[in-house]
């Protein structure tokens, strides 16, 4: 399908409220875990969209996936299976959906026995709260209630310059999708990824990663990219793998050694204060960059009005109005941001 | 048994509802955001997020947090204002073809008079909630509905401005005595009351010292506050609306069709849909449907033969 074509189809999109499958688990190291679930057959989402998952299934739906009775209350069908009194947390958790594709064509270790036409969301999950354990502790097989597709998604590249994905901790989710699609398009790709160390990267080493110190290195061993040559940058901040240092340190030193001022594009999605970063970076050589945040959301289809973000607005008083995360990005264009 | 044919429709002042099912304001935005899972001419009413008469940009983020079996927020008002709500969101909203009931917020009466004034104007507009949980910045700060005199003053000014949509006035749990503010609204000339707004509530983060909220207090809402709530119903429904004819919007933590019961039996015409939205959007129509089933096992033809039903010890 053509790229205006895509983006027509996933616009006119209506996000739904699904139980999703947990077809597989691929527990990454230092608390990631990469869940792949079973999607309907009509899926349709772009990268930097997101679903927003119930972290305690509906009591249907948990007893199911735990193999009891589901039909306790089968006498008096509740409005909703939903109990916000004995749920915590009360609201969903957002998460960006890191690939998407048919169970054929997502080529990622672990892969499980597929079904033909189904389609299958890859999430990446962190454990760091109650919601995050709770996903973490569910099995194949096991339902997850979630809402989507939400959320605007990244814009490709009219031309064919050079897009470079820069990811950081957990916020390398989407950067894997992206890549598959800017791939699919037939857009060159570089990724940077950053961590803490070399165990913290959510990814998959086809080797162990060697560290390159103050140089940039781009490598072949992230097994998620090895599918469409893409090469990556790691930069660990202790050095145990590829350049020391932050991430957007790595891509100021590349920009600065490598870069002979030929147009790029810049994406990145992470912690705020590598986007913060990244944003500058990108102000200072004046490329192109989008990027996804992360935002607490209440409600993730645009009535809480609580994942609020200041944007530039020329025609607003004070040049800045709130901006919902959930319905007005999470993509954003990082010249249009405000960082309190 | 034979179950009789339900009829569900519901009369809120001069607002004739198919079902006694609305949405919250707050809880919903303008509608655009909920109708893309459901379709809104299956509710009851509508009522909109809080309009002001100037455009809002709402308190700095975080602006929500989670507490146990409900939420806090502190928005501030956030929305387009009211020469906005008028041009872009009503004709949106008047489109889905349900009653819509537009909640007013303001800082001086002045500012309630005009916006509820300019709504009162546009025939689409089936209702004016006043939000009266407002700090009244002329006289202090103090909430505009926590007092009966101030509260009347409010309710007898935006009466004279209002002669076509019906007034509802949306009463603070944050009172000493629900029944004073709720007889002080009636007397005013409200047409009718919807309560429960949110409790005034603080999240504070044990370790840290640091509170959950930028705005530090916040209003609780959720199931957390529906005994309160259904207490506050049940009291002015005794002592004001019973009496008057002044029927009662319900709302707070309302989550199943169980919920809608208790909240008719408390003396509600209607109830309000507010903080499940956010779990499950789909909420409010699957009670219209629920609540169908629920007096057809009731043997009950209808919601309004339930209202303040309760059968209590002799």
């Amino acid at each position: 399908m053509a790229n205006e074509e895509t983006t027509r189809s996933v616009d006119a999109v209506r996000p739904r409220r699904l139980d999703l499958p947990v077809v597989a688990r691929h527990p990454l190291g230092h608390g990631f875990l990469r869940l792949s679930l079973d999607a309907p057959p009509d899926w349709l989402s772009l990268p930097g969209q997101f679903i927003n998952v119930l972290c305690e299934s509906d009591m249907a739906a948990l007893a199911a996936s735990e193999g009891r009775d589901a039909e306790v209350e089968a006498d008096w069908p509740r409005a909703t299976g939903i109990e916000l009194i004995r749920r915590w947390p009360v609201v969903r958790r957002p998460f960006s959906v890191s690939r998407v594709g048919t169970m054929a064509d997502v080529a990622s270790p672990g892969r499980v026995a597929h079904e033909v036409g189904r389609m299958r969301l890859e999430i990446l999950v962190r454990a760091v709260g109650t919601g995050s354990r709770f996903l973490h502790s569910r099995p194949v097989g096991s339902l997850l209630n979630a809402v989507g597709p939400l959320g605007n998604h990244f814009a490709p590249p009219q031309d064919d310059r050079l897009c470079i994905l820069v990811g950081g901790g957990c916020g390398v989710a989407p950067i894997f999708g992206l890549a598959d699609h800017l791939a699919d398009l037939g857009k060159p790709c570089l990724c940077f990824f950053g961590a803490k160390d070399a165990g913290d990267m959510p990814v998959t080493y086809r080797r162990t990663p060697e560290p390159t110190g103050s140089r940039i290195a781009p490598t072949e061993v992230v097994e998620e990219f090895a599918e469409d040559d893409i090469p990556a940058v790691l930069a660990t901040e202790d050095g145990s793998a590829g350049f020391r240092g932050m991430v957007t340190d790595a891509l100021e030193a590349y920009l600065r050694d490598a870069w002979k001022g030929e147009p790029l594009a810049l994406f990145g999605c992470g912690p705020t204060a590598m986007l913060k970063a990244l944003g500058a970076v990108a102000a200072r050589h004046g490329l192109p960059c989008q990027m996804s945040l992360e935002r607490f959301m209440g409600c993730g289809i645009g009535v809480c009005l609580s994942c609020a973000a200041k944007r530039r607005d020329p025609s607003s008083e004070k040049g800045w109005t709130y901006r919902l995360t959930c319905r007005d990005g999470p993509v954003v264009d990082a010249a249009d941001m405000i960082w309190d | 048994m034979i179950r009789p044919e339900v009829d569900l429709s519901v009369t809120l002042g001069r607002i004739a509802m198919k079902n006694p099912i609305a949405t919250a304001s707050g809880c919903s935005g303008y509608g655009e955001e909920l109708a893309r899972f459901f379709d809104l001419s299956l509710l009851g009413a509508f009522v909109t997020k809080s309009i002001t008469l100037k455009p809002r940009e709402g308190h700095p983020p975080p602006r929500l947090t989670e507490t146990r079996a409900g939420m806090l927020n502190a928005i501030g008002l956030a929305n387009v204002g009211v020469e906005t709500f008028l041009a872009e969101k009503l004709p949106a909203l008047e489109a889905f073809r349900v009653p819509v009931i537009v909640n007013v917020a303001g800082s001086t009466r002045e500012e309630y008079v005009e916006v509820a004034a300019a709504l009162d104007a546009a025939p689409a507009v089936a209702g004016i909630e006043l939000n009266v949980s407002c700090p009244n910045v002329k006289e202090g700060g103090m909430e505009f509905g926590v007092e009966a005199r101030t509260l009347a003053g409010l309710v007898e000014a935006v009466r004279q401005k209002v002669s076509r949509a019906t007034l509802i006035v949306k009463l603070s749990p944050n009172v000493t005595d629900i029944a004073a503010t709720a007889r002080a609204a009636a007397e005013a000339g409200a047409d009718a009351l919807s309560l429960i707004n949110t409790l005034r509530g603080m999240a504070v983060d044990g370790w840290t010292g640091r509170p959950a909220l930028t705005n530090v207090t916040g209003g609780l809402s959720g199931p957390a506050i529906k005994p309160v709530a259904l207490y506050m119903v049940r009291r002015v429904w005794q002592e004001v609306a019973g009496p008057r004819g002044v029927p009662i919007l319900g709302l707070g933590g309302v989550q199943f069709v169980e919920d809608v019961l208790e909240f008719l039996r408390a003396g509600a015409t209607a109830v309000a849909v507010g903080t499940a939205n956010f779990v499950d959007p789909e909420t409010a129509p699957k009670l219209v449907e629920g609540l169908r089933e629920a007096l057809g096992r009731l043997g009950c033809g209808s919601p309004r033969d339930m209202v303040g039903a309760m059968d209590l010890p002799k």
